[in-house]
């Protein structure tokens, strides 16, 4: 079975998302494949997502943790920093990537991107440019999309 | 062409011939054709001069060079800041390898220095703790089983190995590891490089230290030739950017494309450009056949010149390039060589290939066509230089040797040729560029230049064809004495009057043909001092294999065999038809 030979540090990573989460995310692994997780993200207070409950897969390659963890919204949303495939401009996901850096810290940056989009280091063109040239206009497209899409059920 | 190894060839030639003419007296001295331009060897410093100014210019790095540079640097800067050899490294990476930059950097402003770089000045230990957990793979272990930067932020060996392995395997960029903390930014060195990664990445990441000595550093670049480890250090300011590499490729600092003298970088860039947008129309001329003109069966070109004969029972005599008939062309007709001419198409239409071209010739691409043509021919032309003198190093010399009974350093003289030819091809080749971009409406600059070029084309056909058709009669049979050393004397001194031709041609033209019109002389002549016409029989001495022309010495004696002289002034070789150079205007000497 895949989980077999699972490294002693994922296994303490799961216990501790599991017995401790980190306030507004849960994270735990399938069943089936102890590497891949399902998260959700509470919309913070205070931002275009609030009220919104956002899905994401996050799944650690085998390099990890020397290689970055490779995460992704299922849940649609509007933001200039993750494009509609879901995928995310982080740079600790990308160049920035310690192996000192775990599933818990990677998952309160994108809670914090949620909270501070950043137009200037946009994945999404048009979104983007929507926030820099109506920025009052786009936080209401983001808001309408979190009742959308992200309403929980 | 005047790089160190030149030169040193040069001097070999001298002396051998030294030896050459001890043993054998006589010769020569009875043979008034066998002169050439007899100097003392005393008179002749100024190739000293130039190779010493060259020799500045530039050096060539190996391995081990540059290994010792780099540790020299090292050590300098280790001593004189006091620290560490490995944090000096990472000093040096940081300011491109620049010693003094270090050291103005670090004077002026220690702390920020520091702090850019990632070296902690106090480095943290960590207090009695016995056991501590690494931060990566969240094991514990013994304080001593661990390893941290300056600090503090302990992993253990198994992380270490891995978080340098996955950064050397990233690529250079490991060069300016940090501690895996995201929130720390001391460095991590070679020092622990060496202690905590496996024995490839060590190796992987000293390579990309020597690399980085030579990639990131302002006065060094590899050189350019595929499979070449050398590297060249090169002294900015002098204005010519040739480099010689002791792999044998010569090419241009500045841009790195292949030595491009006479024409200037911008030029080479705009042309190579020109030449890929249009190479797709440019195809059909690569094809390395074409019909002989009279029986037009294909004619493959497998020699390097341009002088075709064709095969049996045809076996017409024509021009490659024009296609026209030999018999017009070469040095029998006054040197006159019209197919690098474009504009000769206007002439007589002597030829339907000509009268074609004329019909043509306000087409642009027919224009661009004539020029990529002949430069593109210069360089296969060149290509096959080169392979015919690696097959004169690697085996037709013995042979000869065999054949005419001289012993192998006897030979050089050959040697020298063929890479005067080489030289010149590639010369040739760029003179073709040149000739593009020159303004067609500078008529008397684009007449002079097409002048030149012509009389440049025609001596190396005739050195080309000294050195490769007249040579295989040597190489075929067993021939007297004599017969060979007239052929050395003439294969020596065209090979010698051509150089001085195309150094001479290369600085006219870098110049930019200033002196059109007025003094061509002084355009094409100025290396020449003072020269006079000595009466009497010359002295023996040595035959002058090198670059300058002669400041004192004989008269202009006769080529006879191809009806030749020499300028006494430029060392031009004219035909005995003209009694005026026809490159400086200086008039024959008869004494
Ligand atoms: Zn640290
Ligand atoms: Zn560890
Ligand atoms: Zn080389
Ligand atoms: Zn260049
Ligand atoms: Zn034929
Ligand atoms: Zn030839
Ligand atoms: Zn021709
Ligand atoms: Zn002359």
């Amino acid at each position: 079975m895949a989980n077999s030979n699972l490294p002693r540090r994922i296994i303490k990573e799961t216990q501790r998302l599991l017995s401790e989460p980190a306030p507004g995310i849960s994270a735990s692994p399938s069943e089936d494949n102890m590497r891949y997780f399902n998260v959700m993200i509470l919309g913070p207070t205070q931002s275009p997502y609030e009220g919104g409950v956002f899905k994401l897969e996050l799944f650690l390659p085998e390099e990890y943790p020397m290689a970055a963890p490779k995460v992704r919204f299922l849940t649609k949303i509007y933001h200039p920093n993750i494009d509609k495939l879901g995928r995310i401009c982080l740079d600790i996901l990308k160049d920035k990537w310690s192996p000192a850096l775990q599933i818990r810290t990677v998952l309160l940056s994108i809670q914090a991107l949620l909270s501070a989009p950043n137009p200037d280091d946009p994945l999404s063109d048009n979104i983007a440019k929507h926030w820099k040239t109506n920025e009052a206009e786009a936080v209401e497209t983001a808001k309408e999309w979190t009742r959308l899409y992200a309403s929980g059920a | 062409m005047d790089s160190e190894d030149d030169m040193h060839d040069a001097n070999d030639l001298e002396s051998l011939d030294d030896d050459f003419y001890s043993g054998e007296t006589a010769m020569g001295s009875d043979d008034g054709d066998a002169g050439y331009d007899f100097v003392d060897n005393e008179s002749d410093d100024s190739e000293d001069i130039t190779s010493h100014r060259q020799q500045q210019n530039y050096t060539i790095l190996s391995e081990v060079d540059i290994r010792q540079h780099q540790e020299e640097d090292i050590n300098r800067v280790s001593i004189v800041l006091s620290i560490s050899r490995s944090a000096a490294c990472i000093l040096l990476r940081h300011y491109n390898w620049s010693v003094s930059k270090v050291h103005d950097e670090w004077f002026a402003d220690e702390e920020n220095v520091r702090k850019a770089v990632g070296l902690l000045e106090n480095p943290v230990e960590m207090q009695n703790a016995r056991e501590l957990s690494c931060g990566i793979c969240f094991e514990n272990y013994p304080h001593n089983n661990m390893s941290t930067a300056a600090c503090g932020h302990h992993f253990c060996g198994s992380c270490w190995r891995g978080y340098i392995g996955t950064s050397i395997s990233d690529g250079p960029g490991c060069l300016m590891l940090r501690c895996p903390d995201p929130s720390c930014s001391a460095a991590v060195g070679q020092d622990m490089i060496n202690i905590l990664a496996t024995d490839e990445d060590k190796e992987k990441y000293s390579r990309y230290l020597l690399r980085s000595y030579i990639e990131d550093n302002r006065k060094t670049k590899w050189c350019p030739a595929p499979g070449c480890d050398f590297a060249v250090e090169f002294v900015m300011g002098s204005g010519n950017y040739d480099v010689c590499c002791n792999c044998s490729y010569n090419f241009c600092w500045n841009c790195t494309e292949e030595a491009h003298r006479p024409v200037d970088c911008g030029t080479v860039a705009k042309w190579i450009l020109k030449n890929s947008a249009e190479s797709e129309n440019m195809n059909w001329i690569l094809a390395n056949s074409k019909p002989c003109p009279k029986c037009k069966r294909p004619i493959e070109k497998n020699q390097g010149c341009m002088h075709i004969t064709c095969t049996p029972p045809c076996k017409y005599e024509f021009c490659w390039l024009c296609l026209g008939a030999w018999s017009e062309h070469g040095e029998r007709t006054g040197g006159f060589y019209a197919c690098n001419r474009y504009e000769s198409a206007k002439q007589e239409g002597a030829y339907d290939e000509s009268e074609r071209r004329r019909e043509m010739a306000k087409n642009s691409l027919e224009r661009y066509t004539h020029y990529y043509e002949r430069w593109a021919t210069n360089q296969s032309s060149r290509q096959k230089a080169l392979a015919d003198l690696h097959s004169m190093q690697t085996e037709k010399l013995e042979k000869l040797s065999d054949r005419q009974s001289q012993p192998e350093s006897q030979l050089k003289f050959i040697i020298e040729a063929w890479l005067q030819i080489v030289e010149c091809r590639r010369v040739l080749k760029w003179t073709y560029a040149y000739g593009y971009y020159l303004p067609e409406h500078e008529h008397a600059k684009r007449q002079f230049f097409e002048y030149l070029q012509g009389e440049a084309e025609s001596g190396l056909e005739r050195l080309h064809q000294c050195a490769e058709k007249e040579l295989q009669v040597y190489l075929d049979a067993e021939t007297p004495m004599k017969d060979f050393n007239d052929f050395r004397t003439k294969l020596a001194g065209l090979t010698s009057v051509t150089r001085n031709y195309f150094e001479n041609l290369v600085r006219a033209l870098e110049t930019g043909l200033k002196d059109v019109g007025s003094s061509n002389s002084q355009a094409t002549c100025s290396k020449t001092s003072s020269s006079k016409c000595l009466g009497g029989k010359s002295k023996i001495g040595k035959i002058k294999a090198g670059g300058t022309t002669s400041r004192s010495g004989g008269p202009s004696r006769s080529l006879d065999e191809s009806n030749l002289w020499s300028c006494d002034q430029c060392t031009y070789v004219n035909p005995r038809s003209t009694n005026t150079c026809q490159m400086c205007e200086h008039r024959r000497c008869t004494t």
